[in-house]
């Protein structure tokens, strides 16, 4: 698991190479559209702000870009305290969800044009297009215009045209939002193999969980103004913070069951409607109710354990999600294979990957610690 | 009741059709027609004379002056409110307070009739009574003779065109700088061009488009000055002669409807061609962009 917490490390320099502290913004009709945001970054680090629209994520990117003033807070980039500068003082390289590309300019003159602006000498700025336009692939197409381009070598250009100057960071703001499928996993893809090859810090703006998971070192989940949740993609996948995480983050998302904490004679148990659930986490004040969190795919099918009736199939081809009525409640499982709808069925339910939540602030109330160091109770369903 | 399409298509069509034949084609016809004959405004019968009367066009030395005054006028008038129209466009192009209420009273010249505009300058511009002298006056500064001497009638006249129209240009240049998407300017911003370099390299080319329509419409418009002209200094000053006042001249003081005739076809095929030189640039332009300005 990567987790470059700056913590783990020992460090010459303490600095991270971007900081944001305490950054807010409110537009002038009151909007608050960042509360407070604290966040330090690595050099060579991918992060990856996720959250619903209006969360505040491409407020905050555009704040670190320079195209919108902080109402507060401060923006450290390389020791430089650059947080009222102008964008042009600033050493980032954008990329626009709708490519933002010079129409009147060709392509190639599009990639120029940073290039062109910090004086760089006609040879460098041939040999660094020939360089970048290999490596994306788009070597054939430097001499057409961005509006005979397709949206998928329109972003291309636009991802090309941030990296010529190899700026101290990339900021993307949903770069394949409006791409196709096909092109969103191919540039994904190129996106970050890029990004690892120069290990240029970067930040990229997605609402799309399943891409910030596959691109992210860290993921930041923001929602109303704040970030939620700081974290590798498996911590944040297995050990959501709170509610809002557990349900925005994975597809579908994690479920969710309101019921009562009792103790049983070998330990934590949740109960509902008579079935119960033992937990293999140890609290030392047990609330009396709490929401239990479990993800789709920690949920089997078995002889024995809680019982459910199919009431719903999504065959997806590699695996289907079923989606069974039980005493615990409407249940989503990830299974290899299609049910017939209305079969009875049991489920089992992995102790071990289950999440506690407080069902008044919805935080969560301790996290199983995951598989490796989780001790497995030998029963793990029992019922009356 | 039930109409058939094939006689609904000419119910529709038919009245633009009958009323581009009466005003304009037929005209058009018998301009061409009239400009083959000796015909005067006094009657008898016009005689056709063949090419004759554009052969007195190019011995006349009033086409000559007065295509080089057209000329003058054309470029002088066309530059100037060009580039004060366009300055004003990005000068308003921001939010300001009042910005509503500046705008507006940019336009009201453009508003007016010339011939009215004409009156109201003779009078502002008046040797002895006029405001504009007077102030002169008052801070003890020379007082040109403005629509008497010969040297300053068509700076005069040049200068309430530009009064008049620089409006327009701002206007138009306004359209084309508020159609630059914003992002665009953050993405130059974000690659550090200067402000000069965003003016020359982004806004300038992506608003170009739009500013040659306007140089399109306001250069055969200037072209065809003659409100002016006539409201100013009447149609036979020599200074001021332009193409239209000459034409005008020789048709309605001289009664030479014939002579006239080729005098107006060969201001029409000026503007032609040269209309048809700039919508050609303007449609290159488009093309290469793939956007659509005008």
């Amino acid at each position: 698991m990567v987790s470059p917490h700056r913590a783990t490390h020992k460090r010459e320099t303490p600095m991270p190479f971007l900081e944001l502290q305490n950054l807010q913004k409110t537009y002038p009709d009151g909007t608050r559209a960042v509360r407070g945001i604290d966040l330090a970054v690595d050099e060579g680090e991918f992060i990856v702000l996720l959250g619903p629209s209006g969360c505040g994520k491409t407020t905050t990117l555009r704040m670190i870009a320079g195209l919108e003033d902080p109402t507060d807070g401060q923006i450290v980039l390389g020791n430089r305290n650059v947080t009222h500068l102008p964008p042009s003082q600033r050493d980032v390289g954008f990329v626009f969800q709708f490519y933002a590309l010079y129409p009147h300019m060709t392509a190639k003159k599009n990639i120029a044009f940073p290039l062109e602006n910090i004086g760089t000498s006609p040879s460098d700025i041939d040999a660094t297009i020939d360089r970048v336009a290999r490596a994306l692939g788009i070597e054939a197409l430097l001499d057409q215009y961005p509006r005979q381009l397709s949206g998928g070598d329109q972003q291309r250009v636009s991802l090309a045209r941030a990296m010529v100057r190899t700026p101290d960071v990339y900021l993307m703001d949903e770069p394949l939002g409006t791409l196709d499928a096909e092109h969103r996993l191919e540039l994904r893809a190129f996106i970050r193999r890029q990004q690892l090859a120069l290990s240029t810090t970067a930040i990229y703006v997605t609402h799309d969980q399943e891409e910030a998971m596959s691109l992210a070192d860290r993921m930041v989940v923001m929602e109303g103004g704040k970030i939620k949740q700081t974290g590798s993609p498996p911590e944040i996948y297995n050990h959501p913070a709170d509610l809002f995480v557990a349900n925005f983050v994975g597809s579908p998302g994690m479920n969710l069951i309101d019921g009562q904490i009792v103790q049983h004679e070998d330990g934590l148990a949740f109960t509902r409607l008579g079935a119960n659930v033992h937990i293999p986490i140890h609290l030392r004040v047990a609330p009396p109710r709490a929401i239990l969190g479990i993800r789709p795919e920690f949920i089997r099918p078995a002889n024995r354990g809680v019982p459910g009736k199919v009431v719903l199939g999504e065959y997806l081809g590699s695996h289907a999600y079923v989606h069974v009525d039980t005493p615990l409640g409407e249940l989503v499982m990830h299974a290899p294979d299609r049910f017939a709808i209305g079969e009875s069925i049991h489920l089992r339910l992995d102790e071990g990957r289950v999440c506690l939540f407080d069902p008044d602030t919805g935080m969560a109330l301790a996290r199983s610690a995951g598989m490796k160091d989780v001790k497995l109770y030998g029963r793990s369903i029992s019922q009356n | 009741m039930h109409v058939k399409d094939g006689v609904l298509k000419y119910g529709f069509v038919g009245p633009a059709l009958i009323f581009l034949i009466a005003f304009n084609i037929f005209p058009l016809l018998y301009n061409i027609y009239l400009s083959f004959t000796d015909a005067e405004l006094s009657g008898g019968l016009a005689r056709f004379v063949g090419g004759r009367n554009y052969g007195v066009i190019f011995d006349d030395t009033r086409y000559g002056v007065a295509l080089c005054t057209t000329g003058l006028f054309v470029v002088l008038a066309v530059a100037v409110e060009l580039v004060l129209g366009f300055g004003l466009a990005l000068a308003l192009r921001g939010p300001f307070w009042g910005k509503s209420v500046v705008t507006t009273i940019l336009l009201v010249p453009m508003m007016l009739s010339p011939a009215v505009m004409g009156l109201y300058w003779n009078f502002i511009l008046n040797g002895h009574y006029g405001v504009v002298n007077q102030a002169l006056a008052v801070l003890g500064l020379f007082q040109p003779q403005w629509l008497t001497d010969p040297d300053l009638k068509l700076l005069s006249i040049l200068m309430i065109d530009i009064w008049m129209w620089t409006p327009f240009m701002m206007l138009i240049a306004l359209a084309g700088l508020n159609a630059i998407p914003p992002h665009l300017y953050e993405a130059a911003a974000l690659d550090r061009a200067s402000n000069w370099t965003v003016f020359r390299r982004v806004t300038l080319p992506l608003c170009s488009p739009l500013l040659f329509l306007a140089v399109l419409l306001r250069t055969t418009d200037a072209l065809k000055q003659f409100d002016l002209v006539m409201a100013v200094t009447g149609p036979n000053d020599r200074t001021t002669q332009t193409l239209s006042a000459l034409l005008y001249q020789v048709m309605f003081r001289g009664y030479k409807i014939g002579l006239g005739s080729a005098y107006s076809l060969v201001i029409l095929l000026l503007v032609i061609v040269l209309a048809n030189v700039f919508i050609r640039y303007i449609a290159s332009i488009q093309a290469k962009q793939g956007r659509d300005v005008a």
